[in-house]
């Protein structure tokens, strides 16, 4: 592990998203922590303590995301972690009229799915800054 | 009292997006029984429980709390940390709300607690209709519903919750979930009224409080004590389980060769061998006796001539945690079943 480098963890049930998002950020110098709900994303946020996290909202549960970034801003060390949501929530259940930008939901930014790639990697560069590592002076 | 109707299939979104407004609490199974813990994930709660081991009193005077710190240099400094903490408390029954009433007119009456109060704040409360055990007897203890004390009260009528807006906090979580509501039509005011009717005949037990503080008053020299004292243990499992026993000890943890340290308060209960243990080793209290009589008295009627009401709110708890098995409602019968058989 390098000294700048820069951990992602991805949170999400679709194990073809995670794979295809982390090939892709990887790709681009990132290092991916992968969980496939949200008790494993807790367990791996707590352990490893990523730079980003990227957030499913529906899992096992439909609102198993929205309570497990709650969590991540009770836990003191998680805090002020970035959380992005990347959800079909509005798509799948068109009758949830609440927006995210609303205030309720505890997250950074939200994108909905299917995400925009270079969008999102444009909005993570820009949070947490590029994984390009430098050279330590001896 | 603004009136709502939330789609049941809708309440995990509900309660994440309250979850703006405080951390999420609510009923959790837990070895077969149920308590009030941080859900992790709304699948968690059950609102269907019958009764916590702990009433919510737990988060409002926790079990053991530091109240300040003294330190030479810097004096008294109270403590604070965690009074600030935002809490929704979801799915809290009307009976254990009515002993949320009653434990503010104790702690936010004459003598003012700055930590209940800033918890009380703090912390949200939703009700949810329930419906009645074996041990419940709020419907007598006329504890089975409440008009006030809670944010929101969640009414159970088929594939909906008839939500009751109980504050302003209320309204504001209300507002935040608008979207999710639904108007509230006149079959829905209807079913409401059959299920309130339906839960007030469901109790299965029945106990008489009219005259009861005289009763106990008439009956201080009864042998029944006396009985009660040889089963009693002392444990104080009835206290600590009770959601209106408010009684703590205070203690001083001084530092080893240093005068700071810290005051603490812990639950205490009338039934502790120690609770009326005074300095030079006199005890008030010293049998078992004496001290279960003084809990039913204090309840049922010293709290009723300093607040007009018996603290008791029928919540079934002392009934199920008692060891072994002393139940309230049969104290009470046989208090007044002594009263009528002498009467004839």
């Amino acid at each position: 592990m390098s000294a700048t480098e820069k951990r992602i963890l991805i949170v999400d049930d679709d194990a073809d998203l995670t794979a295809g998002l982390a090939f892709f950020l990887e790709q681009h110098g990132y290092t991916v922590l992968v969980a496939h709900d949200g008790r494993e994303g807790l367990r791996l946020a707590r352990m490893e303590l990523p730079h980003l996290v990227v957030m499913d909202i529906m899992m096992n549960e439909r609102t198993e995301g929205l309570f497990t970034i709650q969590e991540i801003r009770h836990t003191p060390e998680l805090k002020n972690l970035p959380v992005f949501v990347l959800s079909a929530l509005y798509e799948q259940v068109p009758d949830f009229r609440i927006a995210p930008e609303a205030g309720w939901m505890a997250h950074d930014e939200f994108f909905h799915k299917p995400v925009n790639m270079p969008r999102l990697l444009e909005r993570i560069r820009l949070r947490i800054g590029p994984d390009v590592p430098k050279e330590v002076p001896a | 009292m603004k009136i709502l109707k939330l789609p049941k299939e809708k309440l995990d979104f509900f309660a994440s997006v309250v979850q703006q407004f405080g951390e999420v609490h609510a009923p959790v199974e837990q070895d077969g029984q149920y308590v009030f813990k941080r859900l992790n994930r709304w699948s968690e709660a059950r609102l269907d429980y019958n009764r916590t081991i702990l009433p919510p009193k737990k988060y409002f005077l926790p079990q053991r709390e530091v109240m300040f710190r003294y330190r030479p240099e810097a004096g008294y400094q109270p403590e604070t940390e965690g009074l600030d903490k935002r809490l929704v408390l979801f799915g809290v029954h009307g009976c254990d709300i009515f002993a949320l009433n009653i434990l503010d007119q104790v702690f936010a009456g004459q003598y003012p607690d700055p930590y209940y109060q800033a918890r009380r704040k703090n912390i949200a409360v939703i009700g949810v209709r329930c419906d009645p055990d074996e041990h419940c007897f709020c419907r007598s203890m006329r504890a089975d519903f409440v008009d006030h004390g809670f944010d929101l009260f969640f009414y159970d009528v088929g594939d909906y919750y008839l939500t009751l807006v109980g504050t302003a906090r209320g309204d504001d979580m209300a507002l935040a979930t608008s979207p999710l509501f639904q108007p509230v039509t006149q079959a829905d005011i209807d079913l409401y009224k059959r299920r309130s009717w339906a839960k007030r005949e469901a109790f299965k037990l029945d106990i008489e409080i009219r005259h009861l503080s005289e009763i106990v008053e008439m009956e201080y020299h009864s042998g029944i004590w006396d009985e009660l004292g040889e089963r009693c243990l002392s444990c104080g499992a009835c206290s600590m389980v009770c959601p209106t026993c408010y009684c703590f000890d205070v203690t001083d943890d001084v530092e080893l060769g240093s005068v700071a340290g810290r005051r603490t308060r812990t639950w205490d209960s009338c039934l502790f061998s120690t609770h009326a243990l005074v300095a030079g080793g006199h005890n008030f209290r010293d049998s078992r006796a004496s001290r279960i009589k003084f809990r039913y008295y204090h309840k049922q009627r010293g709290f009723v001539a300093e607040y007009g009401r018996p603290s008791c709110v029928g919540c079934g708890r002392c009934i199920a945690a008692c060891p072994v098995h002393i139940d309230i409602t049969e104290v009470i019968n046989q208090l007044r079943g002594l009263l009528d058989a002498r009467s004839q």
